[in-house]
């Protein structure tokens, strides 16, 4: 099968303004098949976000490749293919929507591609149903809490039938209610609608529920694997500067303590079940 | 569409008026203004008077409401007003000291401000009962003939629409500033022109530096949602011209034939 993203020998130097090279990626090497739900994890400005603006060429690569179903981002007639195909969903709901009514927003996305008119609208309710805001579909987004924002966010690129959403962190601003909502919106896309997905997080559990998780350090991909086994090695996880989620780390605590549990605990049923035996 | 209401003044209605296709709406308000202009004589103002009424009645939109909408000028209009009427030459009807007031003067001051006063109540009409996205999308594809010598119609239409979306997001959070600042002991109020305009940079200096942070996030979201300007853009709304703007249209048509014959048999022309 072909990989719906694949990075080669990826690296990207920003210059900033006083002409400085801050080199943000060093030489990425990732493949994502369909259908995968990936997590990307890693302290700030380790890079994430600058390799996920690459996968739908919003930023182009300084040395490196970067293909989207074996179209390279940097050929210009292939933009738009890819801009469609992968969604993005960022971290602040208030500045992705556009429009003053929530339908209208959802509709940017088909309106940009020429969809013609009679073919949006099915469209637009079809991506307010996967994110339950039918009803929600005549309001102004001002007056919507942030985790409604963001489904209306999501909304809005689901309406580009995209294979792959890409997701920066799009919990990080959200209220505990509001976050559950997202995530579960998330699981279901992948699962029952089958899109890829790539979702950055500080928050490790939920970069537990993806099948794949992928941690950076300094612009290099320095773990890899079943969230399993990336939780599994807490020490290393912690020299990252980061957290293994909570079930991780108690684990590791007793097992320092001297009692027999597996390295595959991370979530807080499988605590529980060890702990029970 | 109980959020509508919260959007500019749209006063959100299924009348023949609110029906009408934007397009129709916005020429007929040109055309109005147009016969605004041409009106000299009482029976004129008289027509013109009475064409509004009906318009209000047809969309049936509260009297008050709409006569509210003068509220944001009426100083301009009372000093209009006044000026003619201290100034106006002829007959003197009225003195009082060194102040007279003139026949001439008093239907000049009249009608000047009655002008004033149709002009901002058919225009707060157009907006009563347009959505404003509607109206974007009317005032786009009016300006679209003009794009060759230089108009940037889509892009005028986009600059409308994202202000209208952002211009409650961002009053919300003055008001977060300004109740922060408030708390560190910042005064707004009391004290001169300047000490005040000082009194502002608190909350204007944070504000920018957020406008132009939000507005650098929404272009790369715009982007990345393939946004590439107007070239190639389909609508979800589409505009389509009906009976009833046909009608909308003759009785324009009708109403500045009007006030032209009422202009042009007395011979008589002020203006
Ligand atoms: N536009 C830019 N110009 C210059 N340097 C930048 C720019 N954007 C990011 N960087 C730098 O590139 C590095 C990687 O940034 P990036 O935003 O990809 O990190 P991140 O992992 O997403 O961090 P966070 O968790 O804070 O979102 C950082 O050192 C950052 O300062
Ligand atoms: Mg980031």
């Amino acid at each position: 099968m072909q990989p719906i993203i694949k990075v080669k020998n990826l690296t990207h130097i920003y210059t900033d303004g006083q002409n400085n090279k801050i080199k943000a990626l060093d030489d990425i090497n990732l493949a994502i098949m369909p259908g995968e739900f990936v997590a990307i994890i890693g302290t700030n400005g380790s890079g994430k976000s600058t390799l996920a603006r690459h996968f739908n060429a919003l930023l182009q690569p300084t040395e490196g490749k970067c293909f989207v179903n074996g179209l390279d981002i940097s050929v210009d007639e292939n933009i738009w293919h890819v801009r469609q195909n992968i969604g993005m969903v960022f971290q602040n709901p208030d500045n992705q929507i556009v429009a003053s009514i929530v339908e209208e927003d959802v509709a940017f996305g088909p309106e940009n591609i020429g969809i013609p008119h009679a073919e949006i609208r099915p469209r637009v309710e079809a991506a307010l149903a996967s994110v339950n805001m039918t009803e929600y579909a005549k309001h102004a987004p001002h007056l919507l809490s942030g985790g409604q924002k963001q489904r209306i966010a999501i909304a809005g690129v689901l309406a580009l039938l995209p294979q792959c959403i890409v997701f920066d962190e799009p919990t990080a601003m959200l209220d505990p209610r509001g976050r559950k909502d997202i995530v579960k919106i998330v699981q279901n896309l992948n699962k029952e609608k089958h899109i890829t997905i790539v979702y950055i997080t500080h928050k490790m559990e939920e970069a537990i529920l993806a099948d794949r998780v992928i941690a950076m350090e300094k612009g290099k991909i320095v773990m890899e694997g079943t969230p399993a086994e990336v939780f599994g090695q807490v020490k290393k996880i912690h020299e990252l500067g980061l957290e293994a989620p909570l079930s991780a780390e108690v684990a590791e605590a007793l097992r320092q303590a001297g009692y027999e549990l597996s390295r595959d605990i991370i979530t807080d049923e499988e605590l529980a079940t060890a702990l029970c035996q | 569409m109980l959020a509508d209401i919260t959007l500019g003044q749209y006063y959100p209605g299924t009348s023949f008026v609110h029906k009408l296709d934007p397009r129709t709406k916005i020429l007929a308000t040109m055309s109005f203004i147009i016969a605004v202009f041409l009106a000299v004589s009482a029976t004129s103002y008289a027509v013109l008077v009475a064409f509004v009424l009906s318009v209000i009645f047809l969309a049936r939109l509260p009297v008050l409401l709409v006569v509210k909408s003068i509220k944001p000028l009426w100083i301009i209009i009372v000093l209009t007003m006044g000026i003619h009427l201290l100034t106006g030459q002829g007959e003197v009807i009225w003195s009082w000291k060194f102040i007279s007031v003139t026949k001439e003067g008093l239907s000049m001051g009249v009608m000047m401000s009655l002008r004033l006063v149709l002009l901002l109540m058919i225009s707060s009409i157009l907006t009563f009962t347009t959505s404003p996205i509607v109206l974007t999308d009317g005032i786009e594809y009016l300006l679209k003939p003009f794009k060759r010598v230089g108009v940037p119609a889509h892009e005028l239409a986009m600059m409308m629409t994202i202000a209208l979306r952002f211009i409650p997001t961002l009053l919300e959070e003055t008001d977060r500033i300004m109740k922060a600042q408030m708390a560190r002991g910042a005064e707004f109020k009391g004290g001169n022109i300047i000490a005040r305009a000082k009194g502002m940079l608190p909350i204007l200096i944070p504000l920018f530096i957020s406008a132009f942070r939000r507005a650098d996030e929404l272009a790369v979201a715009m982007e990345s949602r393939c946004y590439h300007g107007g070239e190639g853009r389909t609508s979800m709304h589409e505009l389509v011209y009906r009976h009833r703007d046909l009608l909308a249209a003759l009785a324009m048509v009708v109403l500045i034939v009007i006030i032209g014959v009422l202009k042009w048999s007395n011979g008589l022309c002020v203006i």
